[in-house]
Parts: C-alpha cells; sequence; structure tokens
C-alpha cells in the first residue's frame, strides 16, 4: 500500500490525473450498474405488489358497484348504500396502495356512466382519497400539480377559480394545459372563461386537447364563439374559436367570421375562410372572389377550396378561368376540385375541358375526377 | 534532424492531447445533457394521452414514404405493417424505385392495385416515373405506390415519394424498417408541442432487430442480437441515439435526423432541394441543406428528437455487409463536409456553424484518422523503444475505462426511462458488449472509415450497396435465415 501511494505520488501529473479519472470512471461504471440493478428490482417489485393488489381493487368495486342491480337500473347514487367499510383495508394505509385505488376509480370512470359513475365519486370522497389529490395540488412540483388536477377534474370535484385560473397561463406547457382542461370541465357558468385571461398562444397540441375535452363533456355550456373571434386579440385563441364554430355549426358566428377576412394576418385570413367554406356560407362567395386577386397563395387556395365546398353553380367561370390560365400547380389542382365539386352546375364545361385542356391540365381533371384519389 | 523529429514527435503529442481532452470533456457534457433532456422527455410524456391527437379531427396529416428496390422478399410483409401504424390522416406512398424482381407484381395482385391518372407535380428532379397506382379496396385506401425508373439511389426515390406527398410533414423510413405502431402520433408531438420555433425535423431510436420478434409486422419481443457484430451495432445505436442525439437535442443542435426514421417539414425539405441523389450519406446532407436554408432565411427552426424508440432495422451480421455499410457512411461525411465547408466556424449558420459543424469536423471526420496516425505513432516508438510501458498502460486504461463508462452511462438511461428488455440475463448481455467494443468492433469502424476517405479522395466508383437482408418473418420466431437479395 505504502509503496502504491509512492508510486502514485512519483508519477508525473498526467499520469496522476489518468489514474484519478480511471478510479472514477471505474466507479461510475459500477454505480451505473448498480443504478440498473436497482432500478429494475424496485420496478419489479412494485408491479408485483399492485399485481396482487389490482385484482383485490377490481372485485371490490365489481361487486359493490359495478355489479349492483340498483345503480344498474340508475337508482341515484345517493340512494343506494355504499358499504364504506368493506374498502377500509390495512393496504390501503400506505400512499401507493391509495394511488393505485385513485387511478383504478379514474379508469373505471372513464368508463361508466350515469349512478355508477357517481358512486365512484361517493367512493372517492369518502375515502378521502380527494384529500391524497388536494395534498399534491399544494406540492411544488408540476407534474404533482398536474396529477391532482387529472384526479380532481376526473372525479368532477370542484377546485376554486382563484386556485386554478393562474395556473391556466403557467409557463409550464403541461401545467398549463392540464389546468385549462380541468377548467373547462368543472367551471360550472363559464368554462370558457380562461380564454379571456390566455396570454400564452394555444399551441396545435393544446388545440388538439381542448377540443377533445370541449367535445367530450357532457353537460358543457357552449358560448359563441363570435365573442373572441371579435375581441380576443390572442390569435391562436381567434383560429380556434374558429374551428369550435364548424364543429358546432354555430351560423350565429359567422359575421365575426366574414370580419376576420379583412384582417392583417394572412394565416387568420385563411382560417376564417376556412370556416366560411366548411359552414357553406353561400352569402361570402362574392367577397371571397372580389379578394382573391390581392391574396397570397395560402388564401387564394383556401378560396378554391370554399368555391368547391359551397358548390353553389354560380362561380363555375371563375374556377374554369382558374384552372386554365393559372400558373401555379396547386391553385390549378384546387380549381380542378372544385369545377368536380360543382359538377351538378359545370357538366358541359368538364366535358369540354377533358377534351380541350393541356395534356398536364387534362391529367389534373382526370385526377380530380378519379374517386380513388382522395386530395 | 533528430531535432526536427523531436519536435515533430511533441507537436503532435500536445495536439492529440489537447484533442483527446476536449472529447473526453465533450462526451461528459453530452451524457449529463442527454440525462436532462432523456427525464424531462419521460417526466412530460406520462401526462401526454396518445388517443387524444388518435380521435381528432384537428390531427395534422403525414405522409409515410417508403423506397424499396428489389425488397420481394418481404415487401408485402413491411406494407401490411405501415397499414397498421395508429394515426387518424396519413397516407403511405411506396416508390418501386425500378425493382427488378417481382416487387411491383405482388403489390398489385396484394393490395388490388390499379393504374391511376395521378396529377403528379415536379417539384424536385428524379429520374422519370411510370406508373401510379391506387387500391381499389377500401382497406387500402391510404395507399399509393409510385413505380418509377431506378435512379441508383434512395434519394431519388424519397424525392418522387415528396413530390407525390400530400400532407405537410412526411416520414421517411426504409420498407425493411419495422415502425412502432404509434411512430407517427409520437413524431409529429414535437411539432404541435413546440412554442416558437418551427420544428423542421424529428427524429426517434432506432434499434437493432436482429433478434427481435415479431408478428404481423408488429414487433412482439425486444431482445438485444445474439450475434456479436449486431450486438455491438445495438449498443452504439443507443450511445448515439440515446446519449448523442438527445444530449444535442437540449442545444438544439442535432446533427442529423436518421434514414431510418425521421419527419420532415414538406416545404422546408423541397425549398432545400429535397434529397441529394449524388450523396452517399442523403439524410445528414438534407439535414444540414434544411438547416442552411433556415438560417440563410432567417427561420428560427428547431430539430427535436425523442428517446423512445420507434423503429427497428435489420444490421448486417457479416462483416462484409458492415464494411460496405460504414464505408458508405463514411464516404458521405466527408463529401458532406467537402460540400459545405463554407458552414465551417461561420457564424451566420449560429449553432450549425460554430457547433455542430466543427463536432462534426473533428470529432467525427477526423477522429479515424487522428486514431490510425496515434496507433502508427505508436509502434514506430515502441519499436524505436521510446515508449514508456507503464505510462502508456494507464494512459490506455483510462482511454478504456471512460469508453466503458460512457456507453453504460448510455444504457443506463436508457434502462431507468424505458426498460425495453424483459429479463435480467438480456440486459448482463448488453452490459458486457462494451468491454469488448474496444478491442473487437472499434478498431473495424476506423478501418472501414478510412477506406471510406480512401474512396471519397479517389473518387472510386460504387454502386449502392446491397443490404442482402434477411428479412423479418410473421411467425414469433426471430428475423429468419432466408438469403434475401
Amino acid at each position: 500500500m505504502e509503496y502504491n501511494l509512492y508510486g502514485f505520488r512519483g508519477s508525473s501529473l498526467n499520469i496522476q490525473i489518468a489514474i484519478i479519472f480511471i478510479i472514477i470512471a471505474v466507479s461510475f461504471t459500477v454505480l451505473a450498474y448498480l443504478s440498473i440493478l436497482t432500478g429494475r428490482y424496485r420496478a419489479y417489485k412494485r408491479e408485483k405488489k399492485l399485481a396482487s393488489l389490482y385484482p383485490v381493487i377490481d372485485n371490490l368495486l365489481m361487486d359493490h358497484i359495478l355489479l349492483n342491480d340498483e345503480l344498474a337500473s340508475d337508482v341515484p347514487a345517493d340512494h343506494v348504500a355504499l358499504p364504506i367499510e368493506v374498502f377500509r383495508l390495512p393496504v390501503f394505509e400506505h400512499k401507493w396502495a391509495r394511488q393505485a385505488l385513485i387511478d383504478r376509480l379514474i379508469d373505471y370512470r372513464n368508463n361508466v356512466r350515469g349512478a355508477m359513475g357517481e358512486q365512484l365519486r361517493n367512493l372517492y370522497i369518502q375515502l378521502e382519497l380527494d384529500k391524497d389529490s388536494l395534498k399534491k395540488m399544494k406540492s411544488r412540483k408540476w407534474d404533482k400539480k398536474v396529477q391532482a388536477l387529472a384526479e380532481l377534474s376526473n372525479m368532477n370535484m370542484s377546485i376554486a377559480d382563484v386556485t386554478i385560473l393562474p395556473l391556466t397561463n403557467s409557463s409550464n406547457r403541461e401545467l398549463r394545459a392540464a389546468a385549462r382542461h380541468a377548467y373547462i370541465k368543472l367551471s360550472k357558468n363559464e368554462p370558457f372563461k380562461f380564454f379571456d385571461v390566455v396570454t400564452e398562444p394555444l399551441l396545435m397540441w393544446d388545440q388538439v386537447e381542448l377540443f377533445k375535452i370541449i367535445s367530450t363533456t357532457e353537460h358543457i355550456a357552449i358560448p359563441n364563439f363570435a365573442q373572441w373571434i371579435t375581441y380576443s386579440s390572442n390569435k391562436s385563441i381567434v383560429s380556434f374559436c374558429l374551428k369550435l364554430v364548424v364543429h358546432y355549426n354555430q351560423i350565429s358566428a359567422v359575421p365575426a367570421a366574414v370580419k376576420l377576412l379583412d384582417s392583417k394576418d394572412r394565416y387568420l385570413r385563411a382560417d376564417a375562410i376556412n370556416c366560411l367554406g366548411k359552414l357553406k356560407m353561400e352569402s361570402v362567395e362574392d367577397k371571397l372572389l372580389q379578394m382573391y386577386d390581392s391574396q397570397p397563395l395560402n388564401c387564394q387556395l383556401e378560396i378554391l377550396k370554399a368555391i368547391g365546398r359551397i358548390s353553389s353553380g354560380r362561380h363555375v367561370d371563375f374556377l374554369r378561368q382558374e384552372f386554365l390560365h393559372a400558373t401555379d400547380f396547386d391553385v390549378r389542382k384546387h380549381a380542378a376540385k372544385s369545377i368536380i365539386n360543382n359538377q351538378w352546375a359545370a357538366k358541359g364545361l368538364i366535358e369540354e375541358l377533358v377534351e380541350t385542356a393541356t395534356a398536364e391540365n387534362k391529367l389534373i381533371l382526370k385526377h380530380s375526377m378519379n374517386p380513388l384519389i382522395k386530395y | 534532424m533528430g531535432n526536427i523529429w523531436e519536435t515533430i514527435g511533441r507537436f503532435y503529442e500536445t495536439t492529440v492531447f489537447i484533442y483527446g481532452t476536449v472529447l473526453l470533456i465533450t462526451y461528459a457534457l453530452l451524457a449529463i445533457f442527454s440525462m436532462i433532456s432523456v427525464r424531462a422527455y419521460a417526466r412530460k410524456d406520462k401526462f401526454n394521452q396518445e388517443n387524444t391527437l388518435l380521435s381528432s379531427p384537428l390531427a395534422p396529416g403525414i405522409t409515410v414514404l417508403a423506397p424499396a428496390y428489389n425488397e420481394g422478399l418481404t415487401i408485402i410483409f413491411n406494407v401490411r405493417s405501415l397499414l397498421t401504424l395508429n394515426y387518424p390522416k396519413y397516407e403511405i406512398i411506396i416508390v418501386n424505385d425500378g425493382s427488378t424482381d417481382n416487387s411491383l407484381e405482388q403489390m398489385i395482385s396484394e393490395f388490388e392495385l390499379v393504374q391511376v391518372d395521378f396529377a403528379y407535380n415536379i417539384k424536385i428532379q428524379t429520374k422519370p416515373v411510370r406508373k401510379i397506382f391506387k387500391s381499389t379496396n377500401p382497406a387500402y385506401a391510404k395507399l399509393l405506390v409510385i413505380d418509377k425508373v431506378n435512379g441508383k439511389s434512395k434519394a431519388d426515390a424519397v424525392n418522387a415519394g415528396i413530390n407525390a406527398a400530400t400532407y405537410d410533414h412526411f416520414v421517411c423510413t426504409d420498407v425493411d424498417c419495422i415502425l412502432h405502431k404509434n411512430t407517427l402520433l409520437e413524431l409529429i408531438k414535437p411539432v404541435m408541442q413546440e412554442e416558437k420555433k418551427r420544428v423542421i425535423a424529428t427524429g426517434a431510436t432506432l434499434r437493432i432487430a436482429n433478434s427481435c420478434e415479431f408478428d404481423e409486422g408488429v414487433m412482439t419481443r425486444m431482445r438485444p442480437p445474439r450475434q456479436l457484430l449486431p450486438r455491438f451495432q445495438e449498443v452504439e445505436y443507443i450511445r448515439a441515439f440515446v446519449l448523442g442525439k438527445m444530449g444535442w437535442s437540449l442545444l438544439n443542435c442535432v446533427p442529423n435526423v436518421s434514414g431510418g426514421l425521421g419527419l420532415f417539414d414538406k416545404e422546408i425539405a423541397i425549398r432545400s432541394g429535397g434529397y441529394d441523389h449524388s450523396s452517399f450519406g442523403e439524410d445528414m446532407e438534407l439535414m444540414t441543406r434544411m438547416c442552411r436554408y433556415a438560417y440563410d432565411n432567417k427561420i428560427d427552426y428547431a430539430i427535436r428528437y425523442i428517446p423512445k424508440t420507434l423503429c427497428w432495422t435489420e444490421a448486417p451480421s457479416t462483416v462484409k455487409i458492415f464494411n460496405r455499410q460504414r464505408t458508405r457512411w463514411a464516404r458521405g461525411l466527408a463529401q458532406l463536409m467537402y460540400a459545405h465547408f463554407g458552414m465551417f466556424m461561420n457564424p451566420r449558420y449560429g449553432k450549425m456553424g460554430l457547433v455542430i459543424f466543427p463536432y462534426n469536423f473533428f470529432f467525427e471526420l477526423l477522429a479515424p484518422l487522428i486514431e490510425f496516425t496515434g496507433v502508427i505513432y505508436y509502434i514506430v516508438m515502441s519499436c524505436l523503444g521510446l515508449i514508456n510501458w507503464p505510462t502508456a498502460l494507464v494512459l490506455l486504461l483510462f482511454v478504456y475505462t471512460y469508453s466503458v463508462m460512457i456507453t453504460t452511462m448510455a444504457i443506463l438511461w436508457d434502462q431507468l426511462t424505458f426498460r425495453y428488455y424483459k429479463t435480467w440475463k438480456e440486459v448482463a448481455f448488453l452490459c458486457m458488449t462494451p468491454f469488448m467494443e474496444f478491442f473487437l468492433y472499434h478498431p473495424m469502424i476506423v478501418i472501414f472509415a478510412i477506406r471510406g476517405y480512401y474512396y471519397f479522395l479517389t473518387g472510386k466508383k460504387s454502386t449502392w450497396g446491397n443490404m442482402q437482408r434477411r428479412g423479418f418473418q410473421t411467425t414469433q420466431k426471430t428475423a429468419a435465415t432466408v438469403a434475401a437479395k
């Protein structure tokens, strides 16, 4: 030992550094193996515990809630006795087991409706699992907060506006999204109030998630989205509201969408044209044609698509003109598609074009006419 | 005269010392960065529900492009696998690149294809397209098959696919790769979740399929390859994807999105000119050009990487084919450096010019050369009796333990986050591999890389290497042993 130490001290600095790094590298490697070992062992133990607990939970829920005849015949949950003592098992004193129970309750509640769903909620409250969720809500960690929001909203537990609204503008995307979802689900009067306070843009992903929550939540009060299309300064909110207008076929919001045709933002203009086309608003066709020449390509394509969707048959000549004389390939393709969509009024024109068009235009036309080709 | 050699020797030693130190520090930093980004990804990912997008009418469309050349053995199986992907709005474009086998006939009969008049718009020049087919069976409505004249490169075939693509994003894969069923859902997420930048490409981890089990095109059991050479490649892929690319991803400095699997912004790809059919590293070349285009046009872009394994590819299992593959990759890297050298240390190209390019130049391109000259230097010095053996062995041991540590770290990040392998034995099997890599695998890579550089410098004519795949079979057994092409 003494010799080795002497040897180390007597060696050059390079060698001393190398030896220190060898020791560090070996230690880290051993540590990494130990981490893999313990990580896998812990996961194995966790899986084993859960594998034995889940059947217990499932059986209890089956026996007392899911196979309950009264609940099945939609007797209100408040009138059906809940044998709460049966659920007070010693294992549920452990945090992990309570979490497993919460997760299972949420799973079942997402798959049942009516009295059974209500009884699952009652169980969640009577076992004081909501306290676990509220505790997580107070955590400083964002992921705990997200978990709490998901649990509370899935169990339809109310959360104060003052707690949840600030979170809808959080800088953390996941937290922000969870808060918005919870707000829509839990707010009884104004589920869309956060649209007024949102300063961060709604990302594409946020829009998909919100769309799903809005379109699947029961008993949600759908407002007139025109108010945000007209007044919101957040472009992503306006764009999202236009999609909701289409989904709910909200004709009352059409004037607001028409006003948007004068917007300076070309993407918003394109969204507005898309919305009006999908709503088949024949009354705006003339305005769309008027503005066509001054528009950038994305708006021109949306106008062509809108005329195809509206299919009034009044602007076949315009479509013909664009199909024959536009230089851009996509413009010609969309014009052709819209001609085909207007074919009830353009039969003669289509026959004429098939016979007289250039080879490339003829190909575009045949492409548009082929039912096997969608786009 | 002796003095000159001594000075040169000292200069070489100092240069190599500095080079090695910077390289080791870079690897250490990458390990830390990758740990941060893998953990961040895992934490966020548990709150993302895939079915949200799966049922949404707002999901953006994606085109899946898969070029095929003489893939008759597995083409039907692979197209069926692509047809099972989970995504609400996508199309599959198979580009039959002038196959001389019966790939096209098999597809026509299996998928009930008929020739259609398709308005094919040539945005990127390719070899002529002969015919375009669609299926009359609504079950295969997503499928479009392009038959074109062989362009002698994957790039030419993919470019033809890009010309026919409908949607704004395309996923490029090889027809012989097996994709995870949620690949499209996972790859589009970073695009949809990005707050300020335009995501021009997303990549994901690839793994070796050689010993995995597949059933009807779906991976059912993941295993590290039993054969040594593919297992070395598995370890290398884990290090390159989980540690390397995830580390770079944190800095928005991803140097490349693999040709095996990547999602790209179609508009930027077309404006950048598409894949270069003369390049031997067409994936990295396109990525470089897309970044260059973004800088030139002041587009605030991002390239994102996912640590999840979404694609399995068959790795070369013989040294001969492995040599061919790595020679081609090295040649592609040399080509890329030569073609875009104007970006090197050029502040106009931001991180691309100041970080990615210098890293690739010094630690990817030059590394094999420095290692090779180092070995020669070692031999010469030992012949001259000028080696201090105890010192040399300590330094060698240092490099060895360090390289084992870095690879083990990569395996650790992967294991802690995803735990892909089912049994202990399999993990232990994989963990033992880095100990042999240094002596058996690494020297091969160095030699094949130098061979690639030599071919680049001499302009040796080289055809597209036939991978001679063995193919994945539809049973629960591992990849079958029938020779493919």
